[in-house]
């Protein structure tokens, strides 16, 4: 299999503090990568430098195999990225449909020469989705919520609508920042099971998360960071007996 | 008296114009421009110097050409964009919200000061003067103000049907989405600048042809024709309507100007104290402003909300309902996910 996402010795310092420091990892496609350490480990970091949130000081990043430091956040997305933050982000006076039809859309699609001149070709177009979309919501459990502000959405639910979101935008390769947080384990087993889909439906996903049984039952093979660098990869029972990673989560005195 | 409401009703359709232009920037890209009101007058002074001819002095502004009226307005749509780009370009590129606001008043200022001080331009303090039936009818008085209120409803309703068609476009929508939420917008592959920079040029564009309208109705204009701050009362008319809703926002106009702006004006003011009756108009439209944010902020025709098709509610009939809280607490979110299954976080 060939990697999707390769990042080379990137390092990245914030005034006088060095967040990343020589990170390099690959995450091969088609699978589902957890990505742990302890809190300060940098994971947040290497997040928003992948997304383009952040530019690296040194490195290098490909995403398939193309150099992607220094492009925008929307460059890299249309390349086939998408990440979440660590809280739900919906379009607060969005429906929650139109949250997702964002999703779907594309460039083409977003034209404002193509408003004025082909409305109803695109009106058309979308009514023809409509379906397709409705299935997803309730696919997500927001179909009694569809024509909502998504604003009024419970916590529970703007988690859903994000991978709803995500479903109809299609990824490449998905990255979830704590898709965990203040989430009560019977929503929990519903994220995991998208998470699955999303790895089923042909996209590659990284999660950052804290929750380590989450990460074990969800992840094919887990990354762990700690002090910006990576120090373990591998699969979850391989790392459990790794010195250097049962350290940096429980601290030790000797180093 | 039917020549006066007909006066009225065709300021107000022209504004109504510039309110949409503004609300596209304001209501559904999210910058508070407050440089709109220059590009009007720009528009306003273009039509005007494009179509009277040559200055004599002492009066003095630039081109002095004797355009069609209609190439005229297009002209002046040109410049007012390419104005429009120029200060847009350096506004929303990385400052937003308060920032944002600060610039662009800083850039209409800047305008006004300069149009007002550099009589070579638009002859300064005393302005540009002798725009009178732009397409050379030849009809009475009376005709052409009937004739051209009515033209203003029919523009009005054409410039309203482009601006609904877009906001329920996928651009509509793309750019509330940049509204609500930048970084997010970002990740799905929007490019945030360019956003707001189409829809910040569309919605200039807007109010510079608003503008050109208003240089037939008003035929001259000078300094004290505009003060920026009078975008207050656009801004006004915009919440009564209902930001981000066009119908809303024609509405709205219609109810501040003939309501606020033009019915104030029987305030008797005693001799003595002849600034009271303009006084009292803006305490009026302030006091209009804090009432609305307080019991409908929605405004009385909220914006769209694009459903599926199956939610089976229009926009008019909002008018008589309870107005949507932006902040609402969930309505309904049992029955969504089994009880047990949804957490607020």
């Amino acid at each position: 299999m060939t990697a999707l996402l390769e990042i080379e010795g990137i390092t990245k310092t914030f005034g006088g503090v060095t967040a990343v420091s020589q990170c390099s990892m690959s995450i091969r496609e088609g699978t589902v990568v957890g990505l742990i350490g302890p809190n300060g480990a940098g994971k947040s970091s290497v997040i928003d430098l992948v997304s383009g949130f952040e530019r690296p000081n040194e490195g290098s990043i490909r995403f398939d195999g193309r150099e992607i430091v220094g492009k925008r956040p929307d460059q890299i997305s249309r390349m086939g990225l998408i990440r979440t933050f660590q809280t739900p982000r919906e379009w607060r006076d969005l429906s929650v449909i139109d949250n997702v039809r964002v999703g779907r859309s594309d460039l083409e699609r977003d034209s404002l020469w193509r408003a004025v001149t082909t409305g109803r070709k695109l009106r058309r177009l979308e009514d023809r989705e409509t379906d397709e979309l409705r299935d997803l919501m309730t696919h997500y459990r927001l179909d009694t919520v569809r024509n909502q502000r998504a604003v009024g959405l419970s916590g529970g639910q703007k988690r859903l609508l994000e991978f709803a979101r995500i479903a109809a935008a299609r990824p490449r390769l998905t990255i979830l920042d704590e898709p965990m947080g203040g989430v009560n384990p019977v929503l929990g087993e519903r994220i995991g099971e998208a998470i699955r889909e999303l790895k089923r439906n042909g996209s590659t996903v990284v999660v950052v998360e804290h929750n380590l049984p989450f990460i074990e039952r969800t992840c094919d093979e887990v990354v762990v960071m700690d002090l910006g660098t990576v120090i373990a990869q591998g699969p979850f029972a391989e790392l459990r007996d790794n010195k250097r990673v049962v350290d940096a989560y429980l601290g030790n005195d000797d180093e | 008296m039917l020549q006066y409401w007909t006066a009225i009703l065709s300021e107000a359709a022209i504004f109504a114009i510039l309110a949409m232009g503004i609300d596209m920037i304001w209501g559904w890209a999210g910058d508070f421009d407050l440089s709109a009101y220059a590009y009007f007058a720009l528009g306003v002074y273009m039509t005007i110097v494009l179509t009277i001819g040559k200055a004599h002095s002492p009066v003095t502004y630039v081109f002095g050409w004797h355009l069609y009226y209609p190439l005229a307005v297009a002209l002046s749509v040109v410049v007012v964009v390419a104005f429009a780009a120029v200060i847009g370009a350096i506004a929303l590129r990385s400052l937003r919200e308060v920032y944002f606001s600060i610039t662009t008043l800083g850039a209409v200022w800047a305008i006004y000061y300069w149009v007002e001080n550099f009589t070579p331009l638009f002859n300064g303090y005393n302005g540009v003067y002798g725009l009178f039936d732009p397409l050379g009818s030849g009809l009475s008085y009376n005709t052409y103000h009937y004739l051209f209120f009515a033209a203003c409803l029919i523009i009005l309703l054409g410039v309203y049907l482009l601006v609904s068609r877009i906001s329920t476009s996928p651009f509509g929508r793309m750019v509330r989405a940049v509204r609500d939420d930048e970084s997010a917008a970002s990740v799905y592959g929007r490019n945030v600048f360019w956003a707001k920079y189409r829809t910040y040029l569309f919605g200039a564009g807007l109010a510079g042809f608003s503008g050109s309208l208003f240089a037939a109705y008003i035929g001259a204009f000078n300094p004290l024709d505009w003060k920026p701050t009078e975008i207050f009362v656009l801004y006004a008319a915009i919440l009564v309507g209902g930001r981000g809703n066009p119908k809303g926002v024609i509405l709205g106009s219609f109810i501040v100007y003939v309501g606020f702006v033009e019915l104030t004006r029987y305030i008797p003011s005693p001799a003595s104290r002849p600034e009271l009756g303009p006084a009292l108009r803006q305490i009026l439209i302030g006091l209009l402003i804090i009432l609305m944010l307080k019991f409908r902020p929605t405004g009385l025709i909220p914006e769209r909300l694009g459903g599926d098709g199956t939610e089976g509610r229009r926009s008019w009939r909002t008018l008589f309902t309870k107005s949507p809280q932006r902040d609402a607490e969930p309505d309904v979110v049992i029955g969504a996910l089994p009880a047990s299954g949804v957490e607020a976080s």
